[in-house]
């Protein structure tokens, strides 16, 4: 830890509140830096850090995960690609149950780490291409730049992404909210702007800062939010400056606002939140593949595994070791739920973290 | 999934720069700050690819101050 950091967290255990608080880290990156960097061993005793709904693949519904499955194996010459994560995500019903079981099974599934990619494999050939796109905003707006910049006729989009801000609504207009500060995503907040959050300040009353993902850029985050608990303040902070604006990048604000319309949408194991995700609008709207609904698509839109506690982890209301399922029968080599299979989910995290089922398991209460 | 990365501009040939971060090069696409072209020894924020904002240069240095020592620690978040 820099010396800069260690200043910091002095002024943090000054700052450390009398009775027990809640602080939420919205983004799965945000969990891995606090989670890797041990925060929770060095903060005061009375700050809980929450991890949330952050996980886009951890959220992305059943039935988009099947219909991949379906396009891949039963489109004949359809090279389907997505980001890497999503192929290991198991699909209660299906069979094979992911789609790097339908690679095995003989489909063209390409892992892709970029929508520039995923424009050359399409311009590469005269087979069809299905992107199985998943993520938040700050992954959409280069999915927009790719379509405004041109795709070929032969690419077609099968789309999760997701807006962040209506989960953490979600969550507060749920009554009982279940944290007392927010740690707002940084890089959400890098391409939407920090105004998005003022939301949770303002209507809510909670301590709210934009943070970025260093160790010391978290902390800066975590000062912000108890130094205005400790002068009985709620505002909006932007503690990650450095490529934060109030608004954000507008251009790519423009785009995602050309490129898609905002849509009421399926969080796994949440359910269906409004205006929470992202269609294809426009002349991009041909492009569109829809996930298969309803009874006898073989995936429901929202369910976990039997036993899984993912849903509680993403909504901050479980430790992810407080699932019996952590640790025993889901682990990274062979994951049940989404969250043990993303490098944003919680329950990775902390299990590639070392902690281990059993030690202090409990549900946050 | 929302991880970016620091990067700093080498050289801009139309939509794509070169950048390096921590001696590794890439070629990204600066279509999304279109609106405020970036030039060479710019620091631009990288995710899946695509520069997502260009970085004040004030808090760029002290970023990758940051970055360096987080991987010396051994982290990558």
């Amino acid at each position: 830890m820099s010396q800069r950091a260690r200043e910091r967290l002095a002024r943090i255990h000054a700052l450390a509140p009398r009775r027990r608080v809640r602080i939420l880290n919205v983004c799965g990156g945000h969990e891995r830096s606090i989670t890797r960097a041990g925060l929770r061993d060095v903060l005061p005793e009375t700050v809980e850090l929450i991890p949330g709904p952050g996980c886009p693949v951890c959220v992305c519904p059943e039935n988009v995960l099947a219909t991949a499955i379906d396009r891949a194996l039963g489109d004949p010459g359809v090279i389907l690609a997505s980001f890497g994560d999503m192929l290991r995500v198991p699909v209660l019903g299906s069979n094979p149950r992911t789609l790097e079981g339908a690679r095995a099974a003989g489909a063209d599934v390409r892992p892709v780490a970029s929508p520039v990619e995923v424009r050359a494999l399409a311009e590469g050939t005269d087979r069809p291409v299905v992107f199985l796109a998943a993520g938040f905003e700050t992954t959409m707006a280069p999915v927009a730049a790719m379509l405004a910049e041109g795709v070929p006729e032969n690419l077609a989009l099968l789309l999760a992404g997701r807006l962040t801000w209506p989960a953490v609504a979600h969550l507060l207009d749920g009554g009982e909210a279940g944290f007392e500060g927010l740690i707002a995503p940084g890089h959400v907040a890098t391409v939407m702007g920090s105004e998005q959050w003022r939301f949770v300040a303002e209507e809510h009353g909670i301590p709210t800062a934009v943070a970025g993902f260093s160790t010391g850029d978290l902390l800066a985050g975590i000062e912000a939010v108890l130094a205005q608990m400790r002068a009985g303040e709620a505002r909006l902070e932007n503690a990650y400056p450095a490529a934060v604006r109030p608004l954000g990048n507008r251009h790519a604000r423009t785009l995602l606002d050309t490129v898609f319309s905002v849509a009421d949408a399926d969080w796994r194991g949440i359910g269906r939140l409004p205006g929470s995700g992202y269609a294809l609008a426009g002349e991009h709207a041909r492009r569109a593949l829809h996930p298969a609904d309803g009874p006898g698509t073989g995936a429901s839109t929202t369910a976990m595994p039997p036993g899984c506690q993912c849903s509680e982890v993403v909504l901050g209301r479980r430790r992810p070791d407080g699932c019996p399922l952590y640790g025993r029968a889901c682990r990274p080599d062979r994951p049940v739920g989404p969250c043990m299979v993303s490098d944003e989910g919680a329950c990775r995290i902390w299990w590639e973290a070392g902690i281990r089922a059993g030690r202090q398991a409990r549900a946050v209460d | 999934m929302c991880l970016a990365i620091p990067m700093e501009i080498l050289g801009i040939e139309g939509h794509e720069a070169r950048c390096r971060h921590q001696g590794v090069e890439r070629t990204v696409n600066l279509f999304l700050l279109a609106d405020d072209p970036p030039a060479p020894g710019d620091r631009v924020l990288v995710h899946v690819g695509y520069a997502i904002q260009r970085l004040r240069p004030d808090e760029a240095e002290a970023m990758e101050a940051t970055w360096r020592a987080m991987t010396r620690a051994g982290t990558d978040a």
